[in-house]
């Protein structure tokens, strides 16, 4: 069930310019983005996307400026076009939805938060909140109390009547999320959402998103710039760089095997200690170990063991999951790991 | 014989001029020449005249001289006259009654009744009661040097005429703001209407329609005025910000939800500086438009120009300018108080 595919990007094409199915083909044949750009004047916005979104879980996208992160998660809910491909809500073809089925999709399947937050200035807190279920045809007293339920749920209690630009950033984003959160689709867009907030507000939103995704699981495609935020976030990540996939999976797997030298200039910056979990470097369990030092969750990461074993290299623990062995973990396998792999 | 007498030879077009009629009419110029006994042929290549209708004609009659385009402009204008009024007549007849009943409802109103309502109107939209003292005031002041008929008869007329434009205005503002064919073609209209001496358009407004229905300068009070109103709704609502309209299509907006939910909405302060505009022009046409009697402090301005009465001129104009800082101010302070809940 947790592993069931809601989305499916496949052969996902994108070119910005006059005539883009013509460019399509050169792209088809291999041109790069710069000759593209150089020879025929066209963009080379996405090529060959292929990626599953599981459900319930978060999906991270991750890209520099410019990698089509932003292109990419418009083409869910249709804001862009795209040249060529499928998107497969569901097992549904997006593409092939009318107006007014896109519309349902938009109002019912998925919400989105915005990097800007893009509320409305002219309406309150509260109304802003409630704009999903005002845009199906509610009133304020109809939506009022999801809405102060869902705005009190993300720290907001008593700024209903209140207007966007009385609240700070990081208030007006928890804003967007309500908003994203009393339409009650099952799939939320977010885009760079926390991107224009200061580094401690954004560490405080990713824990509200990852509290909030513990209790509602929602289906979450997140876009991001940032890895740590990624590493943090991420079920799934999608690496993107000039509008192609570069690597995607389990982020502790492309932490630990990085096929790309983007990858490695990427990973090299980020404290791994705390991102790398036990599970990712544990050794599977084997009967003949003998002295533990300790027991260690498998979802601990390697900067609580190290600080748990005072720097011994010469410990070994016994890595538990629910009260049951699952592996062992040697200091020296940690730090191994802790060094950054030349792919 | 004259300078290009040649040139018609040459291209052989000497029996089409010869077919010319000879008494055709004479332009000043030429009576004066022929009068002082002069050669119409140039003395020397300094007189060389430039090959306008005029000199052409000379050389051949049949060729039509200039007066004859005004003259033709005129005839074709005077021919679908008798049609076009019948289509406008009816058509704008409902401008007529409403400027009639507005200038019968303030004049008939006493006067313990017209000022209150309007300070309260004003308290409504400005909140402020310093600007209502201010307003209670100007209009006392021109009430007790007997200028209070006057005044209300130009309220009344900028009343009706800046609500017409802001109700023909907004929607093809909102047009233009959807579509950018209608922009292109809309704009070079605009342009004219704003640039064109508004004296011009009197012209064929005069021949139109009657100078005694009120719908004359109502017309020509609309179309000075509108120009703002529409420039400013398409300005607004291609101004509003590219996210928040991307959110609304994001949650499923349709595009009437849109329009009345989001654009307008955050379009109004611009929206509301159109509007002030327009209110200011409707007042700069509305003495204007007294040459084709329009009541108001206008007709005391012309009455000061024409029978050379100073001081009534001077006062009226200064009424003028008191009734314009009146109606600025109040638009201003309307339009703050909605940019106050507009802020982003």
């Amino acid at each position: 069930m947790a592993n069931d595919i809601k989305i499916s990007i496949k052969n996902l094409y994108k070119i910005f310019g006059p005539t883009p199915d013509v460019a399509l083909e050169y792209v088809k044949r291999g041109m790069n983005k710069a000759d593209l750009l150089d020879q025929h004047n066209h963009v080379l916005g996405l090529r060959d996307i292929n990626v599953d979104v599981c459900d319930g879980k978060i999906t991270v996208i991750m890209g520099l400026s410019g990698s089509g992160k932003s292109t990419l998660i418009r083409h869910l809910n249709r804001l862009i076009e795209p040249t060529a491909g499928e998107i497969r809500l569901n097992g549904n073809d997006v593409l092939d939805l009318n107006e007014e089925q896109l519309r349902q999709l938009r109002r019912e399947q998925m919400s989105m938060v915005f990097q800007k937050f893009a509320l409305l200035p002219h309406k309150t807190v509260l109304e802003n909140a409630g704009m999903a279920l005002n845009i199906r045809g509610h009133t304020v007293a109809d939506f009022e109390n999801e809405a102060v339920k869902w705005l009190a749920r993300v720290g907001l209690e008593g700024n209903e009547n209140q207007y966007p630009h009385q609240l700070s950033g990081g208030m007006q984003q928890r804003v967007g999320i309500a908003r994203a959160l009393v339409s009650n689709s099952p799939i939320m867009l977010m885009d760079e959402a926390f991107s224009a907030l200061d580094p401690l507000i954004r560490s405080d939103m990713q824990d509200l998103l990852l509290e909030l995704q513990g209790e509602l699981q929602k289906t979450i495609i997140f876009i991001t710039h940032d890895l740590d935020e990624a590493l943090k976030l991420s079920d799934h990540l999608v690496i993107l760089k000039d509008g192609e996939v570069v690597q995607q999976g389990d982020p502790q797997d492309i932490l630990l095997n990085p096929n790309d030298p983007y990858i490695i200039a990427f990973i090299n910056d980020i404290n791994r200690a705390r991102v790398l979990r036990v599970r990712s470097v544990m050794k599977p369990h084997s009967a003949n170990d003998t002295d533990y030092a300790g027991d260690i969750s498998e979802k601990d990461n390697l900067e609580t063991v190290l600080s748990l074993s005072g720097g011994d290299t010469d410990k070994t623990y016994r890595v538990v999951r629910d009260g049951e062995t699952v592996g062992s973990l040697s200091m020296k396998d940690l730090t191994r790991a802790l060094v950054p792999s030349e792919a | 014989m004259a300078t290009y007498d040649s040139l018609f030879s040459a291209l052989g077009l000497k029996d089409w001029c010869a077919e010319g009629k000879e008494d055709g009419p004479m332009s000043m110029a030429d009576l004066l020449a022929k009068a002082k006994g002069k050669n119409a042929e140039p003395e020397s290549l300094w007189d060389f005249p430039f090959p306008s209708m005029d000199a052409l004609n000379d050389s051949c009659t049949a060729f039509p001289q200039s007066r004859e385009l005004t003259q033709g402009l005129e005839q074709g204008f005077l021919a679908i006259k008798d049609n076009l009024s019948l289509v406008l007549d009816p058509l704008t007849q409902p401008l007529s009654w409403a400027l009639d009943s507005a200038l019968y409802g303030m004049l008939n109103t006493p006067w313990w009744i017209v000022i209150p309502i309007m300070l309260a109107v004003v308290f409504l939209v400005t909140k402020s009661w310093k600007l209502v003292l201010f307003v209670g005031a100007s209009i006392c002041l021109l009430a007790f040097i007997d200028y209070y008929e006057y005044a209300m008869q130009t309220l009344a007329i900028i009343f009706v005429c800046a609500f017409l434009c802001v109700l023909l205005g907004v929607p093809i503002g909102i047009a233009m703001s959807r579509s950018n064919t209608i922009q292109r073609l809309t704009i070079p209209v605009l342009d004219m209407l704003q640039t064109l001496p508004p004296f011009v358009y009197l012209i064929p407004l005069i021949f139109l329609f009657s100078v005694t229905e009120s719908k004359l300068y109502g017309i020509a009070i609309i179309l000075y005025a509108i120009v703002p109103v529409v420039r400013l709704t398409n300005l607004g609502i291609r101004l509003v910000d590219k996210d928040v309209i991307e959110a609304a299509d994001a949650f499923g907006m349709t595009p009437r939800q849109k329009l009345f939910k989001v654009q307008i909405p955050l379009a109004l302060p611009n929206i509301m500086a159109g509007v002030n505009q327009t209110i200011m022009m409707s007042l700069a046409m509305v003495v204007i438009a007294s040459l084709v009697s329009a009541p108001g402090l206008g007709v005391l301005v012309l009455r000061g120009i024409r029978n050379l009465e100073l001081g009534v001129g001077l006062v009226a104009g200064l009424g003028i300018v008191i009734l314009a800082v009146v109606l600025d101010r109040v638009t201003k302070a309307s339009l703050a108080r909605i940019n106050a809940t507009h802020k982003q």
